[in-house]
């Protein structure tokens, strides 16, 4: 005969079994809250573990292309800087071959324009061969030292290379990651072409006793010297567009960097409502078989008999 | 009349107090592992008319007939399979488990992307000092995390065969203890304490083998238990008073098999197959990472012979070994890697040869394989444990019915204890009232 369809020990087994599954529960629930994570190891939910992962794995290179865009983005404001500082020495030039190319000036006082020219030539030279955010050559392309050169004529000499290199953006998309010299130095002068460098020492040169008509020479200079600002204002164009472009693209990795961050969170992230709403349903439940089993274990037939 | 009050209840009180005996130890076995419930056969005593005997009335009381062992072999049998499976199923998964952490928290993933992240960094500017610093530093955390993944797989891998070697070593032991076992068996007398006591020792250690290893038993007329490995048609483990040896070998790659008697044996269940199972799965994981390691080797030194160093020489290799337990930096020099195209003078910083670099690791993509190996053996280990908590609650719902029906309910205990009390009590109540009998008859004047 059996007063209970079940033997001491297995009730023991059956409650120790059933408050040890949802204490387990209640475990994995609070380590969720306590972590902010709801996967502590891949094996709780693969497929999320590795989209977690792909995600973290753009993320991080994403922070790389996003460091690489503002290094192309100081390198291409100070090649704006630089050019516009090339502008504001050929509008002096030009202003300088004005006064020269007036019929009341002295050949002397022309010498002394020309001497002002030929330092306006050093400057553009050191211009040409300014430094980027690195301490490389911001004209000389992917050259290691300097863009240009003096040879034996004094003639600045482009030793850079043909190309600035591109750089990646990330996403497949990528830049031209600075202006050469020839881009802009190089222009064509009515049919021929020449570069600044060249126009400015050769008037230098004309108004320094080179020419036997100084003034003539310099209002020659005055054409090519508009040409060349021209050279100069346009690159500064295409220098401008292509910082709005890195512009654009940062943007755009930003807000691709948002919505990865939302998705880590909606498959990472815990829930910290529901999951605490489910703690407490748990804790209750478990409070609940902890009291009835109190109850039931205290209640023997021995305490009965007297 | 052949009947005698006096001896009638002194059998009874007698087979009372046997009864009070059984249930008090009952009592106190109610939590003792593999004890199963007596409960006493009582029989009536009396002897048979005969001839000229007819109407004869002849009663002699109550005799314990036996001590009945209130075991059911069916559930026994399936507390032993259930438990086999749950043993397997759990030590695989505690096997499978330990490889994913060896692979997942050494970082490997991370620090391959790390790696990439550093030479898209050097990118920016190919001749840095600095940036070729960090791609060697990123390299030597990659190639070590490598070698920890490797040595942490080695070291699951010598755990799981030290605990089967255990396990064996368990099979054997147990194995020769059932055989003593049904020696003493073979000599015990019927429903003798004795027997019983030997038959409880019996049933725990089959349950306590079927833990390491599945086991078939089948119980001949004289309760000895014949054991067999491998499903009912494999071979003997105990016979009588014998057990063979079961042992282990390890094949060269790590894995697992065993004999019994000399001979090849397949176990189907039990901690032992969870575990080689589990080695099994350590070797295709290793098997992948050495793999990974390979590529890797491959692609960036294959990328560095067709480039130049910062000094303009020829690109040498960057990284040595053959898989992920050696793979190292060969040079530690930041100004080795080269970035530039073979040709190129020194101090070139044309990207050429690093993006050629990069556009390789693309292709061969070990962030993605080991993206994919993460994946494998966490899918793996999420599918077993599934199937873990499902034969888990088998095995426990068969252990729990086993309990049920087996075990000491210790209000019926309690019952017993007072009706057996009772019992007691009126067999001293009718020698009291034979005694008055007898007074009354000495009394006659």
């Amino acid at each position: 005969m059996t007063i209970f369809s079940t033997s001491t020990s297995a009730f023991y087994e059956r409650s120790r079994q059933d408050m040890a599954v949802l204490r387990k529960r209640a475990e994995a629930t609070q380590e969720q809250l306590s972590r902010g994570e709801r996967l502590s190891r891949s094996s709780q939910d693969p497929v999320a573990a590795s989209r977690l992962r792909t995600l973290g794995r753009a993320e991080r290179l994403t922070t790389i292309d996003m460091g690489n865009a503002n290094r192309a983005s100081s390198d291409l404001t100070l090649a704006d800087a630089a050019l516009s500082s090339f502008s504001d020495f050929i509008i002096r030039a030009r202003e300088l071959a004005v006064q020269a190319g007036s019929d009341t000036m002295s050949d002397a006082q022309r010498a002394g324009i020309g001497e002002e020219l030929r330092q306006i030539h050093q400057n553009l030279v050191g211009l040409a061969n300014a430094r980027d955010s690195a301490g490389h050559a911001l004209f000389g392309g992917i050259v290691s030292g300097d863009a240009y050169e003096f040879d034996g004529a004094g003639n600045a000499v482009y030793i850079g290379t043909a190309s600035a290199g591109e750089l990646s953006l990330g996403e497949g998309q990528s830049i031209v990651r600075g202006v050469t010299g020839p881009e802009f130095v190089e222009f064509d002068d009515a049919g021929t072409p020449t570069n600044i460098m060249a126009v400015v020492k050769t008037l230098a040169d004309a108004l320094g006793g080179g020419s036997p008509d100084p003034a003539q020479s310099a209002r020659d200079a005055l054409g090519s010297l508009t040409n060349a600002l021209d050279s100069v204002t346009t690159t500064q164009t295409v220098v401008g567009s292509r910082l709005a472009w890195i512009d654009l693209t940062v943007e755009r990795q930003t807000d691709l960097g948002e919505l990865r961050k939302t998705e880590e969170a909606e498959i990472g992230g815990t829930d910290i409502a529901g999951t605490v709403v489910q703690l407490q349903e748990i804790m209750l439940v478990l409070e609940a078989s902890q009291a009835s089993f109190s109850r039931l274990s205290g209640m023997s037939l021995f305490n009965s008999l007297r | 009349m052949a009947s005698d009050l006096l001896s009638i209840a002194k059998s009874g009180a007698r087979t009372a107090r046997i009864a009070l005996d059984v249930t008090a130890q009952n009592i106190a076995n109610a939590s003792s592992e593999g004890y199963v419930r007596r409960s006493v056969q009582m029989e009536e005593v009396a002897a048979a008319g005969g001839y000229g005997r007819i109407g004869d009335i002849s009663l002699s009381g109550v005799r314990v007939d036996r001590v009945v062992r209130n075991a059911d072999l069916f559930r026994q049998a399936e507390v032993r399979r259930t438990g086999a499976d749950s043993a397997r199923i759990n030590a695989e998964v505690a096997g499978l488990e330990n490889i994913e952490t060896a692979v997942e928290q050494t970082g490997v993933f991370q620090s391959i992307v790390d790696f990439e992240a550093s030479l898209q960094r050097l990118a920016a500017d190919p001749v840095d000092p600095s940036l070729r610093a960090s791609v060697m530093e990123e390299a030597r955390t990659m190639t070590r995390t490598l070698n920890i993944a490797s040595t942490s797989l080695d070291a699951v891998g010598n755990g799981l065969r030290f605990e089967a070697a255990s396990d064996v070593e368990q099979v054997n032991l147990l194995g020769g203890e059932l055989a003593r076992v049904n020696l003493r068996l073979a000599r015990a007398a019927d429903a003798s304490s004795d027997q019983t006591q030997l038959l409880d020792r019996r049933d725990l250690l089959l349950q306590q083998l079927s833990e390491h290893v599945d086991v078939s038993a089948s119980i001949n007329a004289d309760h000895t238990v014949e054991v067999r490995i491998g499903g009912t048609a494999g071979p003997q483990l105990v016979s009588g008073g014998d057990s063979y040896p079961f042992a282990m070998a390890t094949a060269g790659d790590g894995t697992i098999s065993f004999t019994l008697d000399g001979a090849a044996v397949t176990p189907l269940s039990g901690s032992l197959v969870g575990r080689g199972q589990a080695l099994e799965k350590l070797v295709q994981i290793g098997d992948d990472l050495d793999t990974i390691a390979a590529d890797l080797i491959a692609t960036v030194n294959g990328a560095q012979a067709t480039g130049a160093a910062l000094d303009g020489s020829a690109g040498q290799p960057m990284l040595s070994g053959t898989g992920a337990a050696d793979i190292a930096l060969a040079f530690n020099d930041g100004a080795g890697i080269a970035t530039a195209p073979a040709g190129s003078p020194a101090g070139s910083r044309d990207p050429g040869n690093l993006d050629a670099l990069r556009s390789a690791l693309t292709a061969s993509d070990p962030a993605g394989a080991m993206d994919a190996l993460l994946f494998d053996i966490s899918g793996t280990v999420a599918g077993r444990s599934l199937t873990r908590d499902a034969i888990d609650t088998i095995a426990g719902t068969a252990r729990i019915a086993l309990q049920a029906q087996a075990g000491v309910d210790l209000d019926e205990e309690a019952v017993n204890l007072i009706r057996f009390q009772q019992a007691f009590q009126a067999s001293g109540r009718v020698m009291q009232v034979a005694s008055d009998l007898f007074d009354t008859l000495l009394g006659i004047r």
